[in-house]
């Protein structure tokens, strides 16, 4: 049967002595998604990666990665996941062929050879593959750690800020491959804290200080959040906040039918930034809401 | 199992083209023992006397400066894999803490090979020792041993460092074993309770069966020393091996 479900987490939390990366986390991930965990350093994102891979235990909850409990089937779990950690983690004397192939071999790649070309030209390092790694810029190496978590077409890949340090043009090219891989069945869970990228996933989950602030799609936490809109009629503006944009802005603007006295309309959106900054602004009031009920109780 | 060895095959080969790139880690593996020996020979020239038995010491001094630089250099090598992420990429690549500690050793054990050659050809050139083949064959093995032990040694110590640093608080350790191995004073001449530690060093069972070595005895002659020394080596690559974290 297939699994529809790559990633399940029910409460899940973990604490590194006294501090607590991660606060009763609940997610579902469906197979064949992009989703993409946003915050800040520190918000728990790479906390999270880590557990999906056995790299850290929980302290407590539940979660499982394509049907599979970590701490039972890391075996099985490892064969499935391609693995991206924030800093390169490459053998810097060696070149980005050598890298590369020794990770197929672990992988037990068919056709070797070929497949270390094939993902050496993906991330565009054909000019310099027998060049050793430390001789490499930050983004170069990035782009060698990326190709060696392809190696072998694994069917979820894990990506800990994949993009930070390349060029714009790549970043565009990584993406694209990145859907391309999605439409083959494979899941990518990519944590970052550039917005912009954000928007391309198909799903967020919002993570700060390791509680979970939102999980839903990008256009949907967009939506439900607010937008304002400006109306200019003869020497009157008017503003407006609007719930629900799309399905609001009909309504608000037929009271004003064809007057010729309209001059100008402005529809101010939240952008992802804004959306998430507020979320994290709320969640800190209320933090400090509960310490200041904690003193006088 | 073919795969297990496969795969041993494979890391050994990535170390092994690391260290041929690395050349300060293999000049500094290889040089720094005959720099230090052959201050040893100045400063034992300096106390020449007719009474000083010069060898009964630089054999086993030699073998505590590989044990030391091998044991030091292991250590931070493999500290250094776990700092940059590469040890967490191989267990999710994956990699077993069998197969990584297996092929660091053989490959570290092809460095161990040359360095226990060189170190004792030096000795034998500069301190004149005059010991016949079979000696010479012997105290090498012997060494050789040594180091893929203080090897084995640096591999549980970076298990429990999280940086480069935390390696060297161990240091007071393996200089705390020059005493307990009874290079520069026959053990049975220590208290007791200092005696029963001596065990604990591989320095010990090294210095007990060269002294026999360096007298002509044959090299199976203390036979309990050199199975200790074995049992020793096997127990603490078992040590290193189940210490491997796979996680935190």
């Amino acid at each position: 049967m297939k699994q529809t479900t790559a990633v399940h987490t029910q409460k899940l939390d973990k604490n590194f002595g006294e501090v607590k990366a991660l606060k009763s986390v609940s997610l579902k991930i469906e197979t064949g998604q992009i989703f993409g965990l946003l915050g800040a350093n520190g918000a728990g994102k790479t906390t999270l990666i880590r557990l999906l891979i056995d790299s850290t235990k929980p302290s407590s909850g539940h979660l499982t990665v394509s049907g599979f409990d970590p701490t039972k089937g890391k075996r099985a779990i490892r064969k499935l996941i391609g693995y991206m950690p924030q800093s390169p983690a490459l053998y810097e004397d060696l070149t980005p062929r050598e890298n590369i192939h020794f990770f197929c071999q672990a992988h037990r790649v068919k056709n070797i050879s070929q497949r270390v070309d094939d993902v050496i030209a993906f991330v565009g390092l054909s000019e310099r593959a027998h060049d050793p790694v430390y001789k490499f810029s930050g983004g170069m190496k990035q782009r060698v750690s990326l190709a060696c978590a392809l190696v072998h077409q694994p069917k979820m890949l894990l990506l800990d800020e994949p993009t930070s340090g390349i060029d714009p043009k790549l970043r565009e090219a990584f993406w694209e491959h990145f859907r391309e891989l999605t439409s083959k069945g494979v899941t990518i869970i990519v944590s970052t804290h550039q917005m912009n990228e954000a928007m391309y996933c198909d799903r967020l989950a919002i993570l700060h200080q390791g509680v979970l602030l939102a999980d839903d799609t990008p256009r949907q936490l967009l939506w439900n959040n607010r937008s304002r809109i400006k109306i200019w009629s003869g020497e009157q503006v008017t503003e407006k906040d609007l719930i629900n944009y799309p399905e609001q802005l009909p309504g608000e603007l037929q009271s004003y039918g064809l007057d010729s006295t309209v001059s100008r309309i402005e529809i101010e959106e939240d952008t992802l930034e804004t959306v998430v900054l507020r979320m994290i602004n709320e969640q800190e009031a209320g933090h400090l809401r509960e310490a200041k009920d904690d003193q006088y109780d | 199992m073919t795969n297990m060895i496969k795969r041993v095959g494979v890391v050994t080969g990535r170390v092994l083209n690391q260290l041929r790139r690395d050349h300060r880690f293999v000049g500094i593996s290889l040089v720094f023992p005959l720099v230090i020996i052959y201050f040893i020979k100045v400063v034992f020239d300096a106390l020449a006397s007719p009474s000083f038995n010069i060898s009964v010491y630089v054999v086993p001094y030699a073998a505590f400066i590989i044990h030391f630089i091998t044991f030091i250099l292991t250590a931070i090598v493999l500290v250094r894999e776990r700092t940059a992420g590469t040890l967490a990429r191989m267990f999710v690549s994956g990699y077993n803490p069998i197969e990584i500690v297996s092929g660091y050793l053989l490959a570290y054990t092809v460095l161990a090979t040359v360095q226990s050659l060189l170190v004792l050809i030096e000795l034998n050139w500069i301190f004149e020792l005059g010991y016949d083949l079979g000696q010479l064959a012997s105290i090498y093995l012997v060494m050789w041993v040594l180091a893929i032990v203080s090897m084995a040694i640096g591999m549980l110590v970076s298990n429990f460092a999280r940086n480069e640093g935390q390696v060297f608080p161990f240091i007071p350790l393996v200089l705390l074993s020059v005493i307990l191995s009874g290079i520069i004073l026959p053990i049975e001449r220590l208290p007791e309770w200092v005696q029963a530690l001596s065990f604990l060093t591989p320095l010990y069972y090294v210095n007990e069966v060269i002294q026999k070595l360096i007298i002509g005895d044959g090299l199976f002659d203390d036979w309990p020393k050199l199975i200790g020394l074995l049992a020793y080596g096997l127990i603490i690559v078992s040590t290193a091996t189940l210490s491997l974290r796979e996680s935190d």
